[in-house]
């Protein structure tokens, strides 16, 4: 293989695919970089196992072929060239030779046949929508993903569409995130799939807010979605989402309305002095206010008042202040209703006059 | 003036044993594992008439009485027993402190009961577990902690002594130093040579005396020695289980129990949160017309989180009774136990009740 390129177009093609490969791996070939010369252009692959990235730059292609090179270190190489640079590589028997001007460098080289290539999601249901669409749905909800919970099936985000919506709905156990997109799919059954969260984290930062559409692929226990030159592929969690249609509470009578940016900055505050491990806000509620509290082991304590509108009768409840903070920072509108029952049951906050996308988060007894 | 009772179990692994296979009673059991290094964990009274004693090596114990039944212990089963043992306590006194598996103090200064004297809560308490378990206990009443442990030991097995205030004194005077805790074999011996070989020795010997040659400890003994012990009771793990029952007016059949179940959970519901900390097991406790008392227990891999939880886990429970359909029960009870320690955490409840359990029992 031998092809040149521009750095610029080389970088571009390598940072989408270099998130996937991990600082540590469990096979050596892992660690590397697929790169196929096919006419003119130049497609790099990036596999956890789990997650494949591939990514194309166009390319002069002076003899077709493929190879493995060390994936950080190309990256690195490449993003340490000044811009413009012409790049030359050429593979020899167990060597990957790099030259751009006066520098040059020799990459040791893995047998590209030893590559573990996902191939491509055939027979799926296709969903259609745009680039801005998917990448709310995702910002609305991923961070309420569990990370490394024994409930596997929560490491991830469900995606679960039917031909006249889409919805993303992500949980810890303790929280949880639902948006829902309503319009045309493209989907003529319902489908179900959970993504895992790492796929989740790499397919949200490669979408960006453009109307342009993409495709998609749900299969058999992979998800395929194209974006522009850049195709992610990924396995799902195999697991049964909890019923989250359940947990999500219907209207309680104890209705605060208030404006989003004044609540998440006293709760910032008062996060400050609350216990570093258990999180947790006393909030009371009367008439017109909201108290805030918190303290912590040092017996250091925080108060605050915000006036927000509220006429349910007086109410104490406690959460864990990042739950709140985390659904405040996900909605963008200025004002915020916060629905309660009693202090026992899960609250429910939404923006204002736009219920689609809601978090629900469990009280904390504290 | 504080009232400090000491229960004992008798022989309390082994009569686990012989309470649990009616082949080992009385019989002499010696519960030990096998194994040139193994030592006896308890030996049962008929074992002790032959001078076999715990901590004694095993093949002693063998030597000593070759017809002894080896019993290997079996510490899931009495830390099962034990637990039920501190269910008793603690319906007497939120103060209980364990030392062991067998043996505890209970601050009884106030009782929850309405008993009108620590003496009539400590034989209320040996009784219980005569009945409920089948098992003998022996307890001190007195007013501080050392006192109270020297007096269960006063009618072992299955006695109760009380050691009144006034007659502290008499009464420990003759007995020898190494009663007093924290006297060893090695410090008995160092109080010999200073002449001090009872604890009446001690109680005239010269504080100074006692301080030079023990320091802090000196204090201690000479306070020991007049019977005098501020110690508290420390229920560290304040409680370790809350629980309702009930009697009914007429006995009811299996049927008709989830009602009453639900009633006492709720009641326990309402203890359960005021303590501000999570429990796991919930417990149902059901007690027949003829007096028979059942339990059945399951543990949940998370802390029940609402009183619905508490109600369905419990009412579940009686899938796990196998009496016949004609049984009639007098009372149902519900518990929650396996507290965790507070500094664990505050309560942060799932939004998936329908968690995993593991049964128990």
């Amino acid at each position: 293989m031998k092809i040149q390129v521009g750095r610029n177009e080389l970088l571009t093609a390598l940072q989408a695919v270099v998130g996937v490969v991990e600082r540590r791996q469990t096979l050596p070939v892992l660690a590397n970089f697929l790169l196929e010369a096919k006419e003119d252009e130049l497609i790099v692959t990036g596999t956890d196992l789990e997650m494949e990235l591939i990514a194309r730059a166009t390319v002069q292609n002076l003899s077709p072929g493929k190879v493995t090179v060390p994936a950080r270190k190309l990256f690195d190489i490449c993003r340490g060239l000044p811009e413009g640079a012409e790049i030359t590589l050429e593979s020899g028997a167990d060597r990957v030779t790099l030259k751009s001007g006066k520098s040059r460098f020799s990459l040791s080289a893995l047998k590209a046949d030893e590559f573990p290539a996902m191939g491509a999601v055939t027979g799926g249901r296709a969903l259609v929508l745009k680039r801005t669409e998917l990448k709310g749905l995702l910002e609305k909800t991923q961070f309420a993903m569990a990370q490394q919970d024994v409930r596997y099936y929560l490491n991830g985000l469900l995606i679960d569409g039917n031909a006249k919506r889409l919805r993303a709905v992500a949980t810890d156990g303790h929280r949880l995130a639902f948006s829902e997109h309503v319009g045309d799919t493209g989907l003529t059954e319902s489908v179900q799939a959970i993504l895992p969260r790492k796929s989740v984290l790499e397919l949200s930062r490669l979408l960006d807010n453009s109307d342009a559409e993409i495709r998609l692929v749900i299969g058999q226990g992979q998800v395929q979605i194209d974006i522009d030159v850049v195709r992610l592929t990924t396995k799902t969690i195999d697991g049964r989402f909890p019923d989250y249609e359940r947990v999500i509470p219907e209207h309680g009578d104890k209705r605060v309305v208030a404006d989003r940016e004044i609540l998440r900055k006293s709760l910032a505050r008062t996060a400050i002095l609350s216990n570093e491990k258990f999180r947790g806000v006393r909030l009371q509620l009367s008439e017109g206010s909201l108290k805030l509290q918190t303290h912590n082991p040092e017996h250091e304590e925080a108060e605050e008042e915000v006036e927000v509108g509220y006429a349910g009768g007086a109410l104490e409840i406690g959460f864990n202040v990042n739950y709140l903070l985390d659904a405040l920072g996900a909605i963008p509108g200025a004002e915020i209703v916060l629905e309660l029952k009693n202090s026992d049951s899960s609250g429910l906050v939404y923006q204002s006059g736009d219920p689609s996308s809601k978090y629900v988060i469990m009280p904390m007894r504290l | 003036m504080r009232k400090i009772i000491h229960v004992d179990m008798d022989a309390f692994y082994a009569s686990v044993e012989q309470r649990d296979d009616p082949s080992l009673r009385g019989r002499p059991v010696v519960v030990a594992w096998r194994g040139n290094r193994s030592v006896v964990c308890a030996a049962s009274y008929e074992a002790r008439k032959f001078g076999i004693r715990s901590a004694m090596p095993a093949v002693r114990a063998e030597r000593l009485c070759p017809d002894a039944v080896f019993v290997p212990p079996d510490f899931t089963r009495y830390r099962a027993v034990s637990r039920a043992v501190r269910e008793i306590f603690l319906r007497h006194t939120e103060h209980v402190e364990p030392l062991s598996l067998d043996e505890a103090y209970l601050d009884v200064t106030e009782n929850l009961t309405g008993l009108p004297s620590a003496t009539a809560v400590a034989q209320t308490i040996r009784a219980e577990i005569r009945e409920e378990l089948q098992l003998t206990a022996s307890a001190g009443v007195a007013p501080n902690k050392f006192l109270a442990k020297l007096a269960s030991d006063w009618k072992k097995p299955d006695g109760l002594f009380v050691i009144r205030p006034e007659q502290a004194q008499a009464l420990i005077a003759p007995l020898p130093v190494g009663r007093v805790p924290g006297v060893g074999q090695v410090m008995e011996r160092r109080l010999a040579t200073l002449g001090l070989v009872r604890i009446g020795d001690l109680a005239v010997a010269e504080p100074d005396q006692l301080h030079r040659h023990f320091g802090r400890y000196g204090k201690r003994l000479h306070e020991l020695a007049h019977g005098i012990d501020e110690n508290p009771v420390s229920s560290d793990r304040a409680r370790i289980s809350v629980s309702a029952e009930d009697t009914f007016e007429n006995d009811l059949p299996l049927s008709e129990l989830e009602p009453h179940i639900r009633r006492m959970a709720a009641r326990t519901w309402q203890a359960a949160r005021k303590m501000d900390r999570a429990a796991r097991t919930v417990v149902l406790k059901l007690k027949t017309s003829e007096f028979r008392i059942l339990t059945r227990s399951i543990t949940l891999t998370t802390a029940a989180d609402s009183e619905q939880t508490l109600a369905d886990r419990a009412v579940g429970l009686l899938a796990r009774v196998e009496l016949p359909d004609s049984v009639r029960y007098r009372l149902v009870g519900v518990g929650l136990s396996g507290f965790e320690a507070p500094s664990e955490a505050p309560l942060q409840p799932g939004l998936f009740s329908e968690q995993d359990a593991s049964p128990e029992d």
